[in-house]
């Protein structure tokens, strides 16, 4: 028998699923309640009851529009878009091995709102995600093609490869509307480019939730694969892994939940950059347990992030991306002054 | 386990980097691939993993194609080691080991053998780095560990590409050392002839892509062989304690003409 080796011990994954969970349930509950009109949590908590066909005693009608009509359905849309984020974030850094991948450094996030705003030129709300998800195929397949010629890809080639896509695309993005807008264009681009969850209906909830819901879930299934990218490309097709046929299904899969967020919220960056980083010190670095936390934090963050933008200079609103620049850019800095020296070029 | 190299060959940009190279290495026993920088060792140990379709000819583990098999099937057999192999990812010791394991995990993720890891890290000596941050390991530690992944795949093939760099002396002798004693087959692109020559029981040299030697280091090594190959002069002495070849590398000849300004 051998002996049991000693092992710095990671915090079982279950406890932590819990902590989240009730953490976004308190963060919706209260998130929901912040605001003009004076509600209180309770109330809150009611008026979601009332409508889940709870028995319980019923709110103002006033405040029940606002809980059920407006507020919670915007909540709910941040959650699921930060989760989303969060996630895809993860998922390129292991796939790339590059700790700056994030859907909105490498130019996806543009390339989804200019696949949405031109086919709202068009007049088909319908196909608006479909729309995003291919601008920001487009888009990657640009960034890694850039990225690519002459050379190996390197982490720095590819941010700056995300760059120039992400600047062309966001100036198409600005010209379409300045083009076709009829009432405030500024507003409107600043919220694609930005992002912005004012928007926010049941429609966008359940458009960034299925999405989350389904692809978080193939992802999840991928875990194993994602952890054999450890050690690279060669390390990993020796561990049994396709390695181009999982790089392709999950950068698609990316893709994908990168222009359902988009396409209800616009291009709102850093989450991907920002909460894998703080999660991994919790989790360590094995995707099964490190994609479920990554989304839950991401929720979480990006409820609070818009909660922080509709209410600090109240009543008028920040693009909820400038409150995550201003958390998000501190982290890249330290990220990029950690690794400085060899290992970027 | 039986391997048989078999006229295998493939191209890069055009050239044949490893070209028709037959070779049957020699059961549970530490071959040294050897050869001057670009003379297609890496290319070739790709291709014995598998990890590269030959252009000509094939790999026969057990009379079998390495690239036909499953690439799980194929994961369970052979372990590739590569050289300087490093991550970003803040992973454990023992996380890297386990990285050994996915060929045996299903997709959600359960692993039938725990112990595995455990015996794998027994065996590469590596146990007590267990709980340390990869990170924080020294050059030689990481081969340790590297090895200890490959063998949690519990190979009937070991792969390894230039091993000893970047490792001071004790710790190049004590990882030969110990790969000699695993008893697997073993293949190893080497630079080092001395440490080639003091533990392999059979060596291939490469020379352009072809095999242009293979056999018992005190067969092969030869002074004309490494002049041909390596474009070196060199006597080979014997060790006085352990009898295998030792080589003495010398300057070329200096010409009369310069000797006598």
């Amino acid at each position: 028998m051998t002996a049991p080796v000693p092992v710095r011990r990671r915090t079982p994954l279950a406890p932590l699923v819990v902590v989240g969970l009730v953490l976004l349930v308190v963060t919706v509950l209260v998130a929901v309640a912040i605001g003009p009109a004076g509600l209180g949590v309770g109330e809150v908590a009611r008026s979601i009851g009332g409508h889940l066909g709870l028995d319980v005693t019923p709110v103002p009608r006033l405040h029940d529009a606002i809980v059920w009509e407006l507020r919670l359905p915007r909540v709910l849309t941040a959650a699921a878009v930060g989760a989303g984020l969060a996630l895809s974030g993860a998922v390129m850094q292991s796939l790339t091995r590059n700790p700056l991948a994030d859907p909105y450094l490498l130019g996806l996030s543009s390339g989804a709102s200019l696949g949405a705003v031109a086919v709202l030129v068009v007049g088909v709300s319908l196909l608006l995600p479909v729309a995003a998800f291919v601008g920001a195929l487009l888009a990657l397949v640009a960034t890694f093609s850039l990225a690519r010629t002459g050379g190996t890809l390197t982490p720095g080639r590819a941010v700056l490869a995300g760059l120039a896509v992400s600047q062309l695309c966001a100036a198409g993005t600005s010209l379409v509307i300045f083009w076709t807008a009829t009432g405030d264009s500024y507003r409107e681009i600043l919220s694609w480019l930005l992002g912005s969850l004012a928007g926010s209906d049941w429609q966008s909830v359940a458009i960034a939730g299925i999405a989350v819901l389904v692809v978080g879930g193939i992802v999840l299934a991928q875990a194993v694969r994602l952890d054999a990218f450890a050690f690279g490309d060669t390390a990993a097709g020796a561990l049994g892994i396709d390695v181009d046929r999982t790089r392709w299904t999950l950068m698609t899969l990316v893709a994908l939940l990168t222009g359902a967020m988009v396409a209800v919220s616009g291009a709102i960056g850093f989450v991907g950059l920002v909460l894998p980083h703080a999660v991994v010190a919790l989790t360590g670095p094995a995707h099964r347990r490190l994609l479920p936390v990554t989304a839950l934090a991401g929720a979480v963050f990006l409820i609070w992030a818009d909660t922080l933008a509709r209410t600090v200079f109240d009543p008028r609103e920040l693009p909820v991306g400038i409150v995550t620049a201003l958390i998000g850019v501190p982290v890249f800095a330290v990220l990029l002054r950690r690794r400085q020296g060899a290992a970027w070029s | 386990m039986e391997l048989t190299i078999a006229g295998v060959g493939t191209r890069l940009g055009g050239r044949w980097v490893v070209d028709g190279v037959d070779a049957t290495p020699p059961d549970g026993a530490l071959t040294g691939l050897l050869g001057p920088n670009g003379a297609g060792k890496t290319t070739l140990l790709r291709l014995v993993a598998g990890l590269l379709v030959p252009e000509s000819g094939a790999v026969l583990v057990d009379d079998s194609p390495v690239h036909e098999l499953p690439r799980r099937t194929r994961a369970r057999q052979i372990a590739l080691v590569e050289q300087e192999s490093s991550s970003t990812v803040p992973l454990t010791v023992r996380e890297v080991v386990a990285l050994g394991r996915i060929p045996f995990r299903s997709l959600w993720g359960s692993d039938e053998d725990e112990g595995a890891v455990d015996r794998a890290l027994e065996a590469a000596q590596a146990t007590a780095l267990a709980s340390r941050s990869w990170a924080t390991l020294s050059g030689g530690e990481r081969q340790r560990v590297h090895i200890a992944r490959a063998l949690a795949q519990q190979p009937s093939l070991l792969l390894l590409d230039e091993p000893t760099n970047h490792l001071d002396i004790s710790a190049q002798l004590s990882l030969l050392a110990f790969v000699r004693g695993l008893q697997i087959t073993t293949v190893a692109a080497l630079h080092d002839l001395n440490l080639a020559a003091a533990f392999c029981e059979h060596v291939l040299v490469l020379s352009a892509g072809r095999l242009v030697a293979a056999g018992h280091p005190a067969d092969v090594l030869r002074p004309d062989l490494l002049r041909e190959v390596y474009g070196v002069e060199a006597e080979v002495l014997t060790h006085p304690r352990t009898g295998r070849p030792v080589i003495a590398f010398h300057e070329t000849t200096t010409p009369p003409s310069q000797e006598s300004s």
